[in-house]
């Protein structure tokens, strides 16, 4: 697979769920959304494709069709998709084009406010104890999501994934969360925000700073591990091969 | 039995996480010692089968620094030999006559094999022993066990590991253990192209129960390489001496082109040696390959000492037996709370696995319980016997183990 159709991917899959989270947990983006009621469509032609329903002040993100969304946004490649994400290249409407004003200033305030916690200011990661926190639940689900996605359609995570053991990975922020369960399987994989009881192997993280440092790449994880601030066990290999996947994310999610 | 505290070592490994990666890098880095702080980081000494970490709580050590201990720490032979020929200038501009003396030494106790070349580490003669067979096939491909562990050189490790470009591994071709079609199905798809096959004597990997090989196996992947004339690597690097003294292919009963040694070969001096057949020597000659350290006599003379004694008390029957008697006896303590503790490999160097729980995390929990009571034991990797493990250590480690049961049942309830 060439790196545009991983990245629309990821795109689709890894960064557009975290509409979901950011709707529940940030004030502001609550407030953008809390009337609307609207579902969009995202779709690349013999590629990708994801719909999005805002109602009742939440946001659903799925994979798939929804033929009854009513917004339909179409991509002509993969590349398409991925200039879109870039604010480069606008998407072609195939239904809702009376939501012109929806599409061209509301929504894209609502993903401008993702963007804000997703490529976060490193002042404000240091100084702002809830915009780290805010960032560090993003980007754990964006990981697994990631992750998922990644073991799919990324021939070096295709070959690494190939070599991890059947069964399910817990990674878990301490005390009480939030988590991610992967859920590995030879036919695919699945990514679900949340704890499970009994998982395979699991990665627990100190607190969200330890996890914030290992989410974005700043963390010696051995040294972590030796010292306690990340705490493994179960099917480690598991574990260390998933580390080997999720290092491959900055490589399309810079 | 009260469990060790470890204030020393975690004040060392704090310093060094500020100045060297990983703190702890490799093979020794706490993070596969589940958890973290039933493990000593640091050692003081040792003497014997146990060692003393900086903290002063003593092990029985199953690990016996990953193997090269074989005749107990600080073994006043192998370490008299070493120091007389340190004394007279370990790394000099020109070789000791001890290297030569060594190479003679390992020519007639290793079956089957005319030569031996000296270097410091197990991953240094494993990439040597592929250099070689690509010199004198002029092939490229390089036929691997999956799981199976040959060093660190790029090579050695699979695409998606850090610094490994997918040039480094592009010709190396791994099939599972065992699995003899898997071998010729390859030989058949790639004609004249496969340089070499290397595995392990017996397959030992990480995480996972050890397997000998099974009937004929190697026999049939001997005959295989004859005919095709693809050169068969050994990597004796972890059974080396610990199975037996000519080799481990003898107690396996077939006949590699190219034998690595590490390890066991000198008591825990740096030594490590490629040793191979006649008929590919003006091959390894013309490989250029060297090392600053690698003619440093005082290991020479370590592994002199080391090979003779344990020749002489026939160590790897020692180790064999008593890797027997731990192994049982671990077994029936299990079994005694209900557990099953499962034994692969050689009982020289074990592998357990408590089958109760498939995530191992119980595995993990008794581990670090016998550890932090004073019996060394990992829960990722295969276990190492000495010569030196003796009745009382048995003894010892029976009665800690039996304890930590206890408390995992405790817990359980």
């Amino acid at each position: 697979m060439g790196h545009d159709r991983v990245l629309a991917s990821l795109n689709l899959f890894a960064v557009l769920q975290n509409l979901e989270e950011l709707v529940k947990l940030d004030p502001q983006a609550a407030a953008l959304c809390a009337d609307w009621n609207v579902s969009m469509s995202f779709s690349v032609l013999n590629g990708p494709a994801a719909w999005i329903e805002f109602g009742n002040g939440s946001c659903t993100v799925k994979k798939g069709w929804d033929l009854k969304a009513d917004i339909a946004l179409k991509f002509v490649s993969c590349r398409h998709l991925n200039l879109m994400f870039e604010s480069k290249r606008p998407p072609i409407i195939a239904r809702g084009i009376t939501r012109l004003p929806f599409l061209l200033s509301k929504f894209p305030q609502l993903t401008k406010r993702l963007e804000y916690y997703l490529k976060p200011d490193e002042k404000l990661l240091e100084t702002d104890e809830l915009f780290r926190r805010m960032n560090t639940i993003l980007t754990l689900n964006t990981a697994a999501f990631a992750a998922v996605e990644l073991a799919s359609y990324d021939p070096v995570c295709q070959h690494i994934a190939s070599a991890i053991p059947q069964g399910t990975v817990l990674l878990k922020i301490l005390p009480d969360g939030p988590a991610v369960t992967l859920f590995i399987k030879k036919d695919g994989w699945q990514a679900q925000k949340g704890d499970i009881e009994n998982p395979s192997a699991k990665m627990l993280l100190k607190d969200m700073d330890i996890a914030g440092a290992f989410l974005n790449q700043k963390l010696d994880i051995f040294c972590a591990i030796a010292s306690g601030d990340v705490a493994i066990s179960g099917t480690v290999p598991m574990l260390d091969n998933l580390g080997l996947i999720l290092d491959r994310i900055p490589l399309y999610l810079a | 039995m009260t469990a060790y505290s470890h204030e020393k070592s975690r004040a060392l490994f704090e310093r060094a996480a500020k100045v060297i990666p990983c703190g702890i890098y490799g093979h020794f880095s706490p993070a596969p010692l589940i958890p973290p702080s039933d493990y000593p980081f640091y050692a003081e000494s040792g003497a014997g089968s146990r060692f003393v970490d900086v903290d002063g709580n003593s092990f029985i050590d199953y690990m016996c620094a990953y193997g090269p201990m074989v005749l107990g720490y600080a073994h006043k032979k192998v370490d008299a030999a070493a120091a007389k020929e340190h004394k007279k200038g370990s790394c000099l501009s020109a070789p000791a006559p001890v290297m030569v003396e060594l190479a003679e030494y390992l020519v007639d106790l290793v079956f089957g094999m005319d030569w031996a070349f000296f270097a410091k580490n197990g991953n240094d003669v494993t990439t040597y022993a592929v250099m070689v067979a690509r010199a004198a096939t002029g092939r490229k491909k390089v036929v691997a066990i999956k799981g199976g562990y040959h060093g660190v050189a790029p090579w050695t490790q699979g695409l998606g590991h850090h610094g490994v470009l997918e040039e480094d591994c592009g010709h190396i071709l791994r099939i599972a253990w065992n699995d003899f079609d898997a071998f010729a199905s390859l030989v058949e798809k790639h004609p004249g192209q496969i340089a070499a096959f290397i595995a392990s004597p017996y397959h030992h990997p990480v995480y996972a129960d050890n397997q000998y090989p099974a009937p004929g196996y190697w026999q049939k992947v001997q005959k295989l390489c004859n005919q095709k004339g693809i050169v068969l690597i050994v990597d004796d690097i972890r059974c080396g001496f610990r199975l037996n003294m000519a080799g481990s292919h003898v107690f396996f009963g077939f006949e590699p082109d190219l034998v690595c040694f590490c390890k066991a070969i000198a008591n825990g001096y740096p030594i490590s040696a490629l040793m191979g057949k006649g008929a590919l020597l003006t091959d390894a000659a013309k490989v250029f390959y060297t090392g600053s350290y690698w003619f440093s006599s005082a290991p020479m003379a370590a592994a002199l000492a080391t090979l003779a004694e344990l020749k002489r008390i026939n160590g790897p029957e020692l180790m064999l037996a008593f890797g027997e008697k731990l192994c049982k006896g671990l077994a029936e303590t299990a079994k005694s709370h209900g557990y099953d503790l499962k034994v692969s490999g050689a009982p020289s160097m074990p592998y357990l696995r408590i089958t109760d729980d498939p995530s191992q995390m119980l595995h993990q929990k008794w581990c670090g319980l016998c550890t932090s009571m004073g019996a060394y034991f990992t829960s990722h990797h295969n276990w190492f016997v000495s010569t030196a493990h003796n009745e009382t250590d048995l003894t010892d480690t029976l009665k800690i183990a039996d304890r930590a049961f206890e408390m995992l049942k405790k817990e359980k309830r």
